[in-house]
């Protein structure tokens, strides 16, 4: 028996018997004080939360929802809304990627455009998103269009700055290197600046999905109709607290999955870079 | 940035006519002044400065660090317009940068966005077009094959200047302007890029203005050694390396290299020596 007190001895300087935790599990662990923290919270009644419900009724109703339950009187499911939200997301970003990055790499490559442009877009530049919600439906013909635009100018100034810092910090040493080997302006903007200003891009459009995604929600809320940002708001109106938080998971989840397309994009593009 | 200057449109100089080949390359520097101002402050990189490099000629620019050598080879790329005077190749002053004088620097300026075959066919595809298999010879020749499609960052240090070697090779430049190319590279490396160096400049004679502040690099590789004051930089002294070719690493050795050291050094002492007197002067 002697050997085995060797052995546990041993273990206990290697700390071998006890595994560290993996990452997967402290991870998980996260999770699950996350959920236990809003069991709590909801059980002790903690500032309003009495009234809100705990995650298992929420688990409930996120699996009703999932199954294709109505979510509004429309007869729409949460896949529809979903559609909805994210449909909007794709269509305002690609239209802010659109228009900022050559606008961005118009400001940033010319002193005169920069001063003809610049100083205006630096004035709404501060304007939250969302208080251009009244605006956008006084002007535009339909509320959903309305709701698109609102989420564009959410998207835009994250992507038109990114990119205009983008190529002011591109290095004069790569386009001195350019001239030498013969290229003129034309082919020094797209074989130089162009490509060196992408990795600046694909931040400022990283952002530009993320402010997107929080500007439809606040924009579905006033003038939505459909969407999860309208379903969090009914759910809110008619205090069917379940429905709000399947709404947020819901959100939360198509945050994360834009950002991650985003980012594995921004990768694939970058990919020369160092630090991949 | 404008293109090739045109080669007819000066008459200001009596330089040998200007080439149609692209293949001479005479620099001369008149009279080159430059200055900066920084915040106010007057600094004078390089003043009343002549020097003249026959085409096909090996110059070294050797000097202490400060002493205006990088001003005096951004001003012959055309990257700096002189404050006075001028800078004149193959009769026509210099202002703009021209494929016809390639840089290379001590940190490589590859472009990290393409693959190094992409990078050596760049200058190519600007203005003559992409030969088929040439990037791959020259590559090959540098010891780069199977390194095509790499990108720059994939690459050693020395290997990524192997490449800014071969990416100005493939652009066929009438003048090559280095500035300390190997200062940044371990002993070996330098060794063989220095090698490397010799047989390419021996067998396609162009023009290389060579920066260091490494004295047998510069007698090792150069037709004539120009040894530079501390700033502001002039000319001091121009040693004639008499040193048959091709030459090998083994030349250091010999009692005429050792000589033409001795002499250089004593320059660069003297010129030292002043340079710390003046600052504390100052």
């Amino acid at each position: 028996m002697s050997t085995t007190t060797i052995e546990r001895i041993q273990r206990r300087f290697e700390g071998g018997t006890v595994p560290m935790l993996t990452k997967r599990v402290r991870q998980l662990l996260s999770i699950v004080l996350f959920l236990g923290l809003w069991s709590a919270l909801v059980r002790f009644g903690v500032l309003g939360f009495d009234t809100f419900v705990g995650p298992e009724t929420t688990l409930a109703a996120l699996l009703e929802a999932l199954s294709g339950t109505a979510m509004t009187e429309g007869g729409e499911t949460i896949y529809e809304h979903a559609a909805f939200s994210a449909f909007r997301v794709l269509v305002a970003v690609t239209i802010a990627v659109l228009v900022a990055i050559p606008l961005g790499l118009t400001i940033g490559t010319s002193r005169r455009w920069e001063d003809a442009l610049f100083p205006a877009l630096e004035v709404f530049r501060p304007v939250p998103p969302v208080a251009w919600v009244p605006i956008a439906l006084l002007l535009l013909p339909t509320f959903r269009s309305g709701v698109i635009f609102v989420v564009f100018v959410g998207a835009f100034f994250p992507i038109l700055i990114n990119t205009i810092e983008g190529v002011k910090t591109v290095e004069a040493e790569y386009v001195q290197a350019a001239a030498s080997l013969g290229a003129g302006s034309r082919d020094i903007f797209r074989h130089v600046i162009v490509p060196a200003t992408l990795p600046s891009i694909v931040t400022g459009v990283s952002l530009g999905v993320g402010l997107a995604w929080i500007t439809v929600v606040a924009a579905e809320m006033i003038a939505g109709g459909v969407g999860i940002g309208y379903i969090i708001f009914q759910a809110y109106r008619l205090l069917q607290t379940e429905v709000i938080a399947v709404g947020m998971i819901a959100i939360g989840f198509l945050g994360y999955v834009s950002a991650a397309a985003v980012h594995r994009t921004g990768h694939y593009l970058t990919r020369w870079q160092e630090t991949n | 940035m404008s293109k090739h200057d045109d080669p007819t449109d000066d008459a200001s100089t009596a330089e040998p006519a200007p080439d149609t080949t692209g293949k001479t390359g005479a620099i001369a520097l008149d009279n080159l002044n430059k200055t900066y101002d920084p915040e106010g402050e007057h600094v004078v990189a390089v003043e009343d400065m002549d020097l003249d490099v026959a085409a096909e000629e090996f110059v070294a620019l050797l000097g202490p660090s400060g002493c205006g050598k990088s001003t005096v080879l951004e001003c012959i790329a055309g990257y700096l317009e002189p404050t006075e005077g001028e800078v004149v190749v193959d009769g026509t002053p210099v202002t703009d940068p021209d494929p016809k004088r390639g840089v290379v620097f001590q940190e490589n300026r590859l472009f990290p966005w393409k693959t190094i075959k992409e990078n050596v066919e760049f200058g190519p595809r600007m203005h003559e077009g992409v030969e088929e298999g040439r990037a791959e010879s020259i590559l090959d020749e540098m010891g780069l094959d199977g390194f095509e499609d790499a990108y720059p960052s994939e690459l050693s240090g020395g290997m990524q200047q192997r490449a800014e070697l071969a990416r100005l090779l493939a652009n066929d430049p009438a003048i090559m302007l280095m500035d300390e190319p190997f200062s940044a590279l371990d002993a070996l490396t330098k060794e063989i890029m220095q090698k490397k160096l010799l047989e390419v400049w021996e067998r396609d004679n162009r023009t290389v203005l060579f920066i260091t502040h490494d004295v047998e690099e510069a007698i090792l590789l150069a037709d004539r050694v120009a040894i530079m004051t501390a700033r502001p930089g002039q000319i001091k002294d121009v040693i004639d390396v008499d040193i048959d070719r091709p030459r090998d690493p083994e030349v250091v050795t010999t009692d005429r290299f050792t000589e033409l050291r001795e002499r250089a050094l004593s320059v660069i002492r003297e010129e030292a020596e002043r340079a710390l007197e003046q600052e504390d002067g100052a």
